[in-house]
């Protein structure tokens, strides 16, 4: 519970906030709402010798239409989200996903872009992200670049982001007419997922899945969007039994988590019953 | 024994539901907790092992004593050398350990150095630099593994892993099982969890070089004891250490053996020229502080066909991880009510105190009891099925009759009041049996799987503490009292000075209702002092905050000694009034001629008699209007294996919870959850509410979330709040009270314990529940926690959770 020695700065701009970690590189980390970083910290499992806190950064911290698409400033934090009326309408899926995720105080201070950035296996945001489309950008000292979600969670607490690079926004893709929902088994209401499903539904008439997307989070070492099961629904009459049936495929190819709150034969169990759950939750949305 | 009317001249406070005195300030965060008190201090850190069982074969703080800002260092060794080892209390087998390991390390976290520098993080930062080769021993984890006959010893001193053994027959049980249709054994496993106050240990010790002796500031809850434990340890007289205990910021028994790192704390404090201070870390508390201990309880009844249960069996048997001044002692008073609300006649129990390299165990809330009602309420739910029998009317056979109380125990335990039937009847209403059941079955035809469980539980307060007499020659403490200091100020307001400190419990709030009934005043004329100081305080060896004790021997001491501030103002206002004592009474904070109230003299004007004009007391009065007094429980027997009582109060509750089973994702979701609770007079219903819905949420806890997870190397995984988990407001039912007011005719106020209540039967009445619900699918429960893996593979493999 006591950090290791650091130095703390406090960029007023994002030219500043890139200098600062081009010069400090690997000893440096970037500070957004401390809800991941800190505890690691103080148990000494993340020991930066640089903080570089992103909160003085003002141009950070928006939600804003952007042609067809919302932009999200990676410093906007959960409660943000969850209140804004312009994703409420157009986006549902990330606010419904921000209301769950742990506490009011969690809420308060944990900022979109840390969540992405810090990339747990088992975070919330991640699925969201992946379900809805969306694409964030990354920014550099000398220039910038635009990844898709599917391409951005690497592995346990790694990006594709460069050492040198930061997260600025996240735009996603208004999602008018789809159904959409986030669904997480987790002990307490409060807790990280076990496993969280995010579904993003186009229904054509009678049911016929005319564009499904989802993103799975807490199965495995990253969150993903489960291929086979996508592929499995898409042009599907989406019914009872069509539905359990594809939920089988959510975590086909990939290696199941275990700790001590689920196995991976039960942590795969669930992904099954909360896909099928989430689809159907979804389509009755 | 005084009666309620000459304790009690008005009945404006006592039972009415008058707002906590202490909210205010500990909301607005003006509590003064340990760490808060305002003092130029040294910070220690302490080094823990990261092996369970290992030998230290090096050490060397060469490099940690030299970072700059590091001012002493302590190694395990020279704590063997200063000190004397940990006092055992209940176990039979010699089991040397230190404070702080010298040479071999016996689970992990336990303390191997300790570092003091003039910052926290300093002494973080050398605690990295202490360089320790450890060569690291086969670990003895779960209970199986201690028993093997290969086992490693935990202490080889001991020639065995089981420090206590002890059997104890009461009744007679061969005539029992003579008698009975049938027995019926079954074994439950309960896991490892506990309390995690928001207030961890605490400690500043500070040692005064000119007079050679320390003093400490702990929020430790049982400082009478510590006191003497303290001092054996260091080897030195009582006088030289002066123990001050401020806000304590909860306790539930977790603060009981918290003194071994007094002891750290006083030899770090000697070295150096300012006060040490350790704030123990969240993750220090749970790796290393207080557990509960996992238990196998086998436990088997003696049955007639009709439900009667005749005879008792049990063997009990605790993991009691490494701390031999608690092992032993969960199973002991556990023992004591054994039989529950049961009229059961003959009892045999045979327990046993397992030593492995898990963590200590300390008295936990409850200490043992939420076990021993587990498998108790359990079993006779199991009853019930095989007899066909509603688990009501089971109980309702076998419960103590409110015409046959005060009742004995085989044992010797007086359970001294309470309508059990009562109790259990009223909390059937409360949820609606009947309508309850018919919902149940109806949505079994709709794939919904609701179950109902009962659970009642004997709630005993107060320990008597010679209990573990009965496993090892004359205790150190036998019965239980506390002490009070009343004072009337010169304004004629009271100020009360207890020996115990509140960590939660409201004692300022209810000290002053009895206070201010007892005098004819309002509670705001009251102030209690929420702090204890060996040098000034009333205290003795059982001082503290523990077994619910409170209601009984502190108010006991705060009444006896306010008594004799009345009788002395009484005596004094005779003399001013010109009239005999019997001719007074007391009111609105005058003593007033009862045939004429306009005569009177206020608080204050006797007041400036005794401290101030004090050539106009009456012949042979001293001045001064404050007193002292000491108080003990009436009925408190010596030790003595045949017959004795381990607790001295005894509330009662019944637990009725229906949940919903997910039996798709293992998920248990409450619908109702009914509670009529008994605990005597209530001082005050509103905390006595709050008592009964905490403790209950802290079952809860027990029985679907929190576990000590460790693996087969006795790491442990749960270590973080991230992996133990609490219930959190979000998430608990909505809780349905019903109260019972079986005055106990052994305390004064006719009051019981009340802050264990709900986390005894609520462990047992959740397991039932989702027996019930899950009995389409044959599933018996026989362990904690339910989580929902282990539902979901008894739903689909194993049929057992
Ligand atoms: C009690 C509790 C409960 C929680 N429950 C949940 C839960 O249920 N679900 C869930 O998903 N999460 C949960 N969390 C974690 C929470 O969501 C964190 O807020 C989130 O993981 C990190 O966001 P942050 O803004 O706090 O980032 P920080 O903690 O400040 O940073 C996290 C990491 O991201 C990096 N980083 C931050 N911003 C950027 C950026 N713009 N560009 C590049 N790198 C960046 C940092 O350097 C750091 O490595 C919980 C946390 C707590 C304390």
């Amino acid at each position: 519970m006591y950090p290791n020695r650091f130095e703390y700065f406090a960029p007023t701009s994002l030219q500043e906030a890139l200098s600062l970690l081009s010069i400090y590189q690997d000893e440096a980390k970037l500070l957004a709402g401390g809800q991941s970083l800190l505890s690691l910290m103080k148990l000494r499992l993340a020991n930066p010798k640089y903080l570089i806190d992103l909160g003085h950064i003002a141009d950070l911290n928006y939600i804003r239409q952007n042609g067809d698409k919302i932009a999200i400033g990676a410093m906007t934090t959960y409660a943000q989200i969850k209140d804004s009326e312009l994703l409420r309408k157009d986006c549902p899926l990330l606010v419904k996903t921000a209301s769950v995720v742990g506490d009011v105080q969690v809420r308060n201070r944990g900022t979109i872009g840390g969540s992405l950035s810090h990339a747990d296996p088992a975070a919330d945001m991640p699925a969201a992200v992946l379900a809805s489309g969306a694409e964030l950008k990354a920014v550099h000292l000398n220039g910038e670049r635009w990844i898709k979600a599917e391409e951005f969670f690497v592995t346990t607490f790694t990006t594709a982001l460069a050492p040198n690079e930061i997260l600025t926004e996240i735009r996603a893709p208004t999602l008018a007419g789809h159904k959409t929902i986030y669904l997480k088994a987790a002990p307490r209401p409060t807790d990280f997922a076990i496993v969280g499903i995010a579904a993003c539904l186009r229904l054509g008439p009678n049911n016929r899945c005319e564009g499904i997307a989802m993103g799975v989070t807490g199965a495995s070492d990253k969150a993903y969007r489960p291929q086979a099961l996508e592929k499995a629904l898409q042009g599907e009459k989406l019914d009872f039994y069509t539905i359990r049936e594809a939920a089988a495929r959510v975590t086909e190819g990939i290696e199941v988590n275990e700790n001590i709150h689920a196995s991976s034969g039960f942590r795969s169990h669930l992904a099954q019953v909360y896909t099928a759950r989430a689809i159907q939750t979804a389509m009755n949305s | 024994m005084l009666k309620l009317d000459e304790i009690l001249v008005t009945r404006n406070w006592v039972g009415k539901p008058v707002r906590r005195k202490e909210d205010i300030r500990l909301v607005k965060g003006e509590a003064a907790y340990v760490d808060d008190l305002n003092m130029d201090c040294y910070q220690a850190a302490i080094l823990r092992s990261p092996y369970a069982h290992a030998r230290i074969s090096r050490i060397d703080l060469t490099k940690a004593g030299a970072l700059k800002g590091v001012v002493a260092v302590l190694t395990g060794q020279e704590v063997a050398r200063e000190t004397k080892p940990i006092s055992a209390r209940a176990i039979t087998r010699p089991a040397t350990q230190y404070v702080m390991a010298a040479d071999k390390v016996r689970y992990v976290g336990e303390p191997v150095a300790a570092v003091v520098a003039e910052d926290r993080y300093i002494a973080e930062d050398a605690l990295d630099l202490i360089e320790v080769e450890y060569e690291p021993l086969k670990p003895v984890v779960t209970i199986e593994d201690a028993l093997k006959p290969d086992a490693p010893l935990v202490f080889e001193e001991a020639g065995s892993n089981v420090l206590m053994h002890d059997k104890m027959q009461h009744g007679d049980i061969e005539q029992a099982y003579r008698e009975a249709d049938l027995t019926l054994k079954e074994k439950f496993k309960v896991h490892r969890y506990s309390s995690t106050p928001l207030e961890p240990w605490a400690i500043i010790a500070n040692y005064e070089r000119a007079s050679d002796s320390f003093v400490v500031w702990s929020n430790d809850q049982q400082h009478g004891r510590s006191l003497t434990n303290v001092c054996n340890t260091l080897g030195i007289p009582i006088h030289k250490l002066r123990l001050i205990v401020p806000d304590i910021g909860g306790g539930f028994g977790i603060k009981l053996a918290l003194w071994p790192y007094i002891v750290i704390l006083s030899l770090l404090a000697k070295k150096v020229s300012k006060p040490v201070k350790w704030i123990q870390t969240r993750r220090e508390h749970l790796l290393a502080g207080s557990h509960a201990p996992d238990a196998n309880v086998e436990i088997e009844l003696a049955l007639k066909k009709d439900g009667r249960i005749l005879g008792l069996r049990i063997t009990d048997i605790q993991n009691d991880g490494s701390f031999v001044h608690t092992a032993g002692i969960y199973g002991l008073i556990k023992f004591a009510t054994m039989v529950g609300c049961y009229g059961i006649k003959a009892t045999r129990a045979e327990l046993l105190s397992i030593v492995t390299n898990k963590a200590p165990t300390v008295q936990n809330r409850g200490v043992g009891k939420p076990t021993m009602i587990f498998a108790l309420e359990r079993m006779v739910d199991i009853a019930a099925k095989r007899l066909g029998l509603d688990p009501s009317e089971i109980r309702l056979r076998n419960f103590v009759k409110p015409d046959q109380m005060p009742h004995t125990t085989p044992s010797g335990e007086i359970y001294e009041s309470g309508d059990y039937p009562e109790c259990l009847r009223k909390a059937l209403r409360l949820v609606g049996y009947e309508e309850s059941k018919k919902k149940r079955d109806d949505g079994r035809k709709t794939g919904k799987y609701i179950g109902i469980g009962i659970s009642s539980g004997v709630e005993p307060g107060t320990s008597n503490l010679g209990y573990y007499y009965t496993a090892r020659g004359l205790p150190e403490y036998t019965g239980n009292a506390e002490g009070a200091i009343v004072g009337i100020d010169y304004d004629g307001n009271v100020n009360v000075i207890l020996g115990s400190v509140d960590s939660g419990q409201g004692h300022a709030t209810t000290t002053a209702q009895v206070v201010a009934d007892m005098l004819g005043i309002s509670p705001e004329r009251v102030s209690t002092a929420n702090t204890m100081d060996s040098l000034i305080s009333p205290f003795l060896g059982h001082s503290g905050v523990y077994s619910n004790k409170f209601n009984d021997v502190d108010l006991g001491a705060v009444i006896m000694a306010t008594k004799k501030v009345r009788d002395k103002m009484l005596k004094i206002a005779s003399h001013m009034l010109g009239a005999s004592v019997a001719e007074l009474k007391l009111k609105d904070g005058k003593v007033c001629l009862a045939k004429n109230e306009e005569k009177s003299v206020s608080f204050r004007e006797i007041a400036s008699l005794a401290y101030k004009r004090i050539l106009l007391l009456p012949e042979g009065v001293e001045p001064g209007l404050k007193e002292i007094a000491y108080y003990k429980n009436p009925i408190a027997k010596l030790p003595n294996r045949e017959d004795f009582n381990i607790q001295l109060t005894h509330s009662n509750s019944v637990h009725v919870v229906v949940v919903e089973v997910d039996v798709e994702t293992g998920t248990v979701n409450f619908l109702r959850y009914v509670i009529v609770h008994d605990c005597g007079n209530q001082i005050n219903p509103g905390i006595v509410e709050g008592m009964v819905i905490g403790s209950t949420v802290h079952g809860i806890g027990a029985s679907l979330l929190e576990e000590f997870v460790y693996n087969e190397e006795g790491q442990l995984l749960s270590t973080t709040f991230m992996d133990y988990l609490k219930p959190t407001a979000i998430g608990v039912p909505k809780f349905e009270l019903g109260h019972m007011e079986s005055a106990c005719p052994y305390t004064l106020l006719g009051t019981k314990a009340v802050g264990e209540g709900g986390s005894l039967p609520s462990l047992a009445a959740i397991a039932n529940a989702v027996e019930d619900a899950l009995s389409p699918f044959g599933v018996k429960v026989t362990s904690l926690p339910i989580t929902p893996e282990k539902v979901l593979r008894a739903v689909r493999e194993t049929k057992e959770i």
